[in-house]
């Protein structure tokens, strides 16, 4: 799964008919881990009701299908959690190169002291 | 599977139904020297089912095979990064 930050929403008129009264979320990935998309956002199913400017977990791949209760659906990624805050200790973020790019900080990001 | 070090942990309120009773954590992934410990940038949220603590270096599986983590079977949990080990020593050599 990856942390990301909603920043809008999409609608259509004409889609799958899997995708029939799904609501579908713009998702900007605070981190990503796959290697073969190197992208910029990702749209993703809401089975759990996100709103814009929140930060959510993503979940990709198969897991995501399911999501919806069924395999045929065509999505690949899914809102599986609404983030709270995210906490790290001093010691762990001292770790070179594990630090969200600039701009990439989740909203609720905290440090605290070992 | 990949490994990695426990960076950090996530909170959060709602939730997909099957992921109510455990944490999240952020796992940063590291390259393959076990000694230098360099990050290769990426970081992925995982499902904890072992309480691992932030510091712990740790294997994390992907995909849907990360779904036994939660449960062994399962289909509807929305899971597809899972801690399945918590390295306690690695090297060149075979184990004790």
């Amino acid at each position: 799964m990856i942390l990301g930050r909603v920043i809008g929403q999409v609608w259509a008129t004409r889609k799958n008919p899997y995708l029939q009264g799904k609501k579908l979320l713009l998702v900007l990935p605070l981190t990503w881990y796959e290697p073969d998309h190197d992208c910029d956002h990702l749209v993703a199913v809401d089975p759990v009701g996100a709103e814009v400017g929140q930060d959510v977990v993503v979940c990709l791949g198969l897991p995501a299908r399911w999501a919806l209760g069924d395999l045929r659906h065509p999505v690949e990624a899914s809102i599986a959690a609404i983030v709270d805050r995210v906490e790290t200790y001093e010691q762990a973020s001292r770790r070179p190169r594990f630090r969200f790019a600039a701009g990439r900080e989740p909203a609720t990001w905290i440090e605290r002291p070992e | 599977m990949n490994r990695g070090v426990v960076i950090g942990e996530v909170w959060a309120t709602r939730k997909a139904p099957r992921l109510l009773d455990r944490k999240l954590l952020l796992v940063a992934l590291t390259g393959a020297d076990p000694v230098a410990e360099r990050f290769t940038g990426r970081v992925v949220v995982a499902y904890d089912g072992l309480d691992a603590g932030i510091g712990d270096r740790v294997i994390v599986a992907f995909g849907s095979g990360a779904r036994n983590a939660v449960a062994p079977g399962s289909r509807d949990v929305l899971v597809d990064a899972a801690v399945v080990q918590v390295i306690e020593g690695e090297g060149p050599r075979n184990g004790p």
